[in-house]
């Protein structure tokens, strides 16, 4: 009789627990503490956290499949940016199941061209920039490159840009009746989801394992950091468009305290991971300082406004079953593995986009990240005064 | 629940991915008298999460939500 009041009192716990992880909402400012410290573990354990090097892997070699590129890529079961993205759309999918969240949902015919021209624009961008607003905003800022912050500045710029624009389509083209939604498909798969969800988490044990197996312990281990960036990013639905179109839009700043967090726990990480000398100081300085990582921002940014998505935020969504995105990051990929090609192309080109800038060369490592960190705290502290002023808020 | 409630303005947000519902509800709003009640469905669960700040941040006030097989229904009123 107590074993099975035990049981019971087990069972209650476990229940609450998944309720508590799987239905209940996950505060913004949490996700973002919770990637702050993921990317510090990432890099820690291997590299830093990237998203849009995995989608071109996977451009690459649909390019040298169709014969357009003579030289085959890394392979995407080993290529670590592959397998990051892998796990980032692996983490989602399984959480938007856990949580009763994934649906196939359809969007009018006007979205999806948006999705394809938005995620070109964000495919070409993050080319010029050497990464997306992970790689090319996020862990650039962290690993200490000026281009991270020359790509931050593009980013506020194109958001503000790509709202005016959306603003301007509101008003000028009249918007179709939407088709009717499919929704979550039919009440039975949404109570079976949960169970698909598990499936799909007991499979990332077993490849994260076979790749230990194999003497490939640090690509299953970024497997793994992959899926829990998706986990978190999911459950908090953290998204990076709205720190930088909120305070615009809504005059809201609560993404943006939520990135000041995250990004200052990266900063710290990756300081004492750098400074140290425990990992290489190039990491993640790219040669796109000033010109690729601006323009770059610009057009990545007016592409996160059309597409509803950034590198990370198209990833998820797609995997939450949201067609429009997927269409997004299906061009997103394409374009980004054509304009890089095209950038490497000429040299012309490549000494445009610019060059490497390593902050702590300049002023040294304590100063550069008191200056980040100042940087950080002065953007928090404008949002939030923003949003009892409205000061920057776009009316229509 | 919340069906009780008689919206002055219905809009149909299905199909519509962030940030599309949130800036056509906001305009919907602009162009209502405070006191009415807009009433938006839409199939993005991403709207759920937006909605409470949105509305607190804009002075309205989110009566209820339903959701029934992936739709949801939105009740605000103008505040």
């Amino acid at each position: 009789m107590s074993d099975n009041n035990e049981t019971s009192v087990l069972g209650g716990i476990l229940k609450r627990a998944y309720s508590s992880v799987f239905y209940e909402n996950w505060p913004i400012w949490f996700g973002g503490i919770l990637i702050g410290i993921m990317s510090v573990i990432t890099f820690g354990w291997a590299r830093p956290w990237g998203v849009v090097g995995g989608l071109r892997n996977w451009a690459d070699w649909f390019f040298n499949y169709i014969g357009i590129y003579s030289q085959a890529p890394f392979s995407p079961i080993i290529s670590t940016g592959s397998i990051l993205t892998l796990g980032l759309f692996w983490g989602a999918f399984g959480a938007a199941l856990m949580s009763k969240q994934f649906g196939i949902r359809n969007a009018p015919g006007f979205e999806l061209i948006k999705g394809m021209v938005g995620g070109t624009l964000l495919g070409i961008g993050a080319a010029m920039a050497g990464g997306c607003n992970v790689g090319g905003f996020y862990i650039a800022i962290s690993a200490m490159s000026f281009a991270g912050l020359a790509m931050m500045v593009g980013l506020i710029a194109g958001a503000y840009l790509g709202l005016r624009y959306l603003y301007w389509e509101m008003e000028h083209i009249p918007s179709k009746p939407p088709k009717p939604s499919k929704g979550s498909g039919g009440k039975s798969l949404v109570e079976i989801e949960p169970y698909i969800g598990a499936i799909v988490f007991l499979g990332a044990i077993v490849a994260a394992w076979f790749y230990a197996r194999n003497a490939y312990a640090r690509v299953g281990g970024l497997l793994l950091c992959g899926i829990v960036f998706g986990v978190i990013i999911q459950r908090t639905r953290f998204c990076f468009v709205r720190c930088f179109r909120d305070p615009f839009m809504t005059g809201e700043g609560d993404m943006v305290r939520a990135v000041t967090y995250s990004i200052v726990i990266s900063i710290l990480g990756f300081a004492a991971l750098k400074w140290t000398g425990l990992r290489g100081e190039e990491v993640y300085v790219t040669s796109t300082f000033w010109f690729g990582s601006l323009v770059g921002g610009i057009i990545f940014g007016f592409g996160m406004l059309l597409t509803g998505g950034c590198g990370s935020g198209s990833v998820w969504r797609a995997a939450e079953g949201h067609i429009k995105l997927m269409v997004a990051v299906f061009f997103f990929a394409l374009s980004n593995s054509l304009f890089k090609a095209l950038i490497k192309s000429s040299e012309g080109f490549q000494a445009l986009i610019g060059y490497k800038f390593f902050i702590p060369d300049y002023i040294g490592y304590k100063w550069t990240v008191i200056i980040l960190l100042a940087i950080f705290v002065v953007y928090s502290l404008v949002a939030t005064w923003n949003e009892e002023t409205d000061k920057f808020t776009v009316e229509m | 629940m919340a069906d009780e409630i008689k919206p002055d303005v219905t809009i149909d947000l299905s199909g519509l991915s962030c940030p599309m519902p949130a800036i056509k509800m906001k305009k919907e709003l602009k162009g209502m008298s405070s006191g009415q009640v807009l009433l938006a469905i839409g199939t993005d669960p991403g709207t759920k999460n937006d909605l409470p700040g949105m509305c607190k941040k804009g002075g309205h006030e989110l009566l209820g939500v339903d959701e029934e097989g992936g739709t949801f229904k939105y009740y605000i009123r103008k505040g």
